[in-house]
């Protein structure tokens, strides 16, 4: 068919497919293009509140010389680099053991697991605060079957905050992660598994050799938006410490500094621009190194 | 056809009751406030407002309660988005912070200069809220701190009322000591991520994180290192009981935990809620530092009231504070006794509730101390990075309990401090 005959036709119907995206291209623009942008030019600007003056890369240079930026940042990334792991392994043994059709009560163990995601981050937060404050249950519990001797400062020691947030996280986003593995645990074929069970391979090795691998683009997707979560914690540590990030900056995010040189302090909307970009940069570097390590070797 | 007429009836009488809604919301006589704490500050204004219109019945008010950390958020977001809308006529604002609403957001505030009479207010809460020579708000109610402690725990531990006058730290670390030998009770509850036990102790010595023209003063500031000091002695002797966040401090004392409790007047409403400890609770002094010019007075908190300048009612919140928080003697009279509510207007202290006994404080006439010691409050510049030099001091709280050399805190605080304040 030659091009110049259907041209117009081709036009109508370019046209009008413009016309039905156009309402979501619109709002995408305003709600999300223009935000972005905006805060890219934003970061180029520093001073107090309103007032602010151009000052080109004077926020990226500022950078460098904040210690509570830099404590920030290693807490982040401390979170997800102990956290994401964890949840992860743990997600997938739950999902291992919980995809046995012999077990029974298996709708109670999945829907137990699955429930804390249920919960609102705050609601639980709070929660959490009031489990392990100083004479809370927690620490009650440990007293009474001898585990410690004086109660652990969960909120008051910098190390016990961290593991804290740590629990806390883990209890939320495991049950979450699993319903992935669950589901993907469905699509791989029984044969396979039958084929290696008269091979005479042992229960573990089918679960390293073939539940792993065959479940890779689904470990990979969750590794990805657990990364990015972890990076963008913000509700729970927020809650934990009323917004402070204490005891010694030991569990500040760089969400909740955004947070707080944005709302709490003498506002920095600049600053605080700048260090979004931070994550912004680190949450596109970390998905292209987790689909580089996990891509397809032909 | 009759459903058709039915709809569009309906959608009628909705948009009348919308544009009805929208008239009563744009009529001018309500007046918007936000504040917190529905004990303190919004009990007060709800005082204060039946009190105007009883006089001005065409003035409604409604008076919105938020804990404080969401009016500040809601206010800064509103004002740094410059939708005016969004903002109520009149917004508590805590002392610490005013300077820093009123030079980042220049114009946001209406200056109330030429309306009212501000001679007649404590001069260190008018100079707080004075920006280029105009002021720019109502204050409000004083932090003035003094020591709370239980009578009975004290006792037992073999001291009387006298013992607690004219204390300094060292003593009163002594006396932590023995009460928690004598009664199994720690001495005080401290929150390891607030520093405000820290700002009360420093401004008991007239100093603050700022000199007196704003510049950072964390190295060689002397009242800064011996609070820091005693904190660390405090931590090391171990006469504390550690609290996480405000709800968790407040339940070290009401719950009978500790013997004392070191913080602004304000308190007094929630130490006065546990009925059963009636009689039980005295007020002293605070204990001093041992550094030059220090004194048993200090400040802790404590906030003013500000008109936004965008306000449609803005002249009926100015008249309205003007003729309750400026004038009416009585009103401060009546948030002492009900709330604990010591003023900065000086004509009130004159007033028949200050000279009462309370019978909580077993027949201690209170308030007369609280307004004394109120006069004799250091005044110290707050500036405008408070909130963030006090984030660098929380940071390092932890490390005093292990033992840090004051001199390396100051030096890591300051450097923290640097960072924060451009």
């Amino acid at each position: 068919m030659a091009a110049g005959k259907t041209g117009g036709l081709k036009r109508y119907y370019d046209l009008n497919g413009w016309l039905f995206v156009a309402p979501s291209l619109l709002l995408i623009a305003i709600f999300l293009v223009y935000p972005i942008l905006r805060s890219l030019y934003l970061s180029f600007f520093s001073g107090k509140g309103m007032i602010m003056k151009f000052a080109g890369f004077g926020n990226v240079a500022r950078l460098w010389n904040d210690p509570v930026f830099l404590q920030a940042l290693t807490n982040t990334v401390t979170f997800f680099v102990v956290q994401v792991p964890i949840m992860i392994t743990l997600a997938l043994m739950l999902a291992a053991v919980l995809n046995n059709d012999k077990l029974k009560f298996i709708g109670f163990f999945r829907t137990a697991i699955f429930l804390p995601c249920v919960a609102s981050l705050v609601a639980y937060s709070v929660l959490f605060k009031s489990m392990f404050s100083v004479d809370g249950v927690v620490n009650s519990a440990l007293l009474a079957v001898g585990l410690v001797s004086t109660p652990i400062g969960w909120l008051t020691e910098p190390f016990w905050a961290k593991v804290l947030v740590i629990l806390a996280i883990t209890w939320r986003w495991t049950g979450y992660n699993m319903i992935f593995y669950l589901a993907a645990l469905q699509n791989i074929d029984k044969s396979i598994y039958e084929a290696a069970k008269i091979d005479g391979v042992p229960a573990w090795a089918r679960f390293v050799y073939i539940t792993v691998p065959m479940l890779k683009p689904v470990i990979l997707f969750t590794t990805i938006i657990s990364t990015i979560g972890t990076i963008q914690l913000f509700d729970e540590v927020y809650n934990l410490t009323e917004g402070r990030g204490g005891p010694a900056n030991a569990t500040l995010t760089l969400s909740l500094y955004i947070y707080n040189l944005t709302f709490r302090f003498m506002p920095s909307f600049g600053y605080a621009a700048t260090i979004s970009y931070v994550i912004v940069i680190m949450v596109a570097l970390l998905s292209f190194l987790q689909f580089y390590a996990a891509r397809d070797r032909s | 056809m009759y459903r058709k007429t039915n709809l569009s009836r309906v959608a009628a009488g909705a948009l009348a009751a919308a544009s009805l809604l929208a008239s009563t919301a744009a009529f001018a006589g309500e007046v918007t406030i936000w504040c917190w704490d529905p004990n303190f500050n919004v009990a007060i204004m709800k005082e204060a407002a039946s009190r105007y219109s009883a006089k001005h019945p065409e003035t409604t008010f409604n008076i919105v309660d938020f804990a404080k950390a969401d009016v500040e958020q809601k206010l800064q977001t509103a004002l740094s988005s410059g939708t005016t809308d969004a903002l109520p006529d009149i917004v508590l604002i805590e002392d610490y912070g005013a300077q820093k609403y009123l030079q980042s957001f220049p114009g946001a505030f209406a200056e109330l200069s030429s309306k009212v009479d501000f001679s007649g207010f404590a001069p260190y809460k008018v100079q707080l809220m004075t920006m280029d020579g105009a002021v720019y708000g109502m204050p409000f109610d004083s932090g003035v701190t003094g020591l709370y402690y239980r009578k009975d725990y004290l006792e037992q531990a073999g001291f009387k009322p006298e013992d607690m006058q004219d204390l300094t730290w060292d003593r009163f670390i002594e006396i932590g000591k023995q009460v928690e030998a004598k009664t199994g009770k720690k001495m005080l509850g401290l929150d390891v991520n607030d520093a405000g036990f820290v700002r009360i102790l420093m401004q008991s010595a007239g100093d603050w994180y700022f000199d007196k023209d704003g510049n950072l003063s964390i190295e060689n500031n002397a009242a800064l290192k011996a609070a820091l000091e005693t904190e660390q002695k405090i931590l090391q002797a171990n006469i504390h009981k550690p609290a996480a966040g405000w709800t968790e401090w407040v339940a070290t004392f009401t719950s009978g935990d500790v013997a004392t409790v070191t913080t602004g007047v304000w308190i007094t409403g929630t130490v006065k809620a546990q009925a059963d400890q009636s009689g039980k609770w005295g007020v002293a002094p605070i204990p001093k530092l041992d550094v030059e010019g220090a004194s048993h007075a200090s400040n802790l908190g404590g906030s003013s009231w500000y008109v936004t300048a965008g306000s449609a009612e803005k002249d009926e919140a100015i008249d309205f504070l003007n003729e309750v928080y400026a004038k009416d003697i009585d009103f401060y009279q009546k948030i002492l006794t009900e709330r604990g509510a010591v003023g900065s207007l000086l004509a009130a202290r004159n007033g028949p509730a200050y000279s009462e006994a309370d019978a909580f404080f077993g027949g201690e006439k209170v308030w007369q101390n609280f307004s004394d010691w109120l006069a004799k409050v250091p005044a110290v510049n707050y500036g405008v990075f408070t909130n963030e030099v006090d984030t660098a001091v929380t940071a390092h709280l932890p490390s005093l309990g292990q033992g840090a050399p004051i001199d390396d805190v100051l030096k890591a605080v300051d450097s923290q401090a640097q960072g924060q304040i451009q």
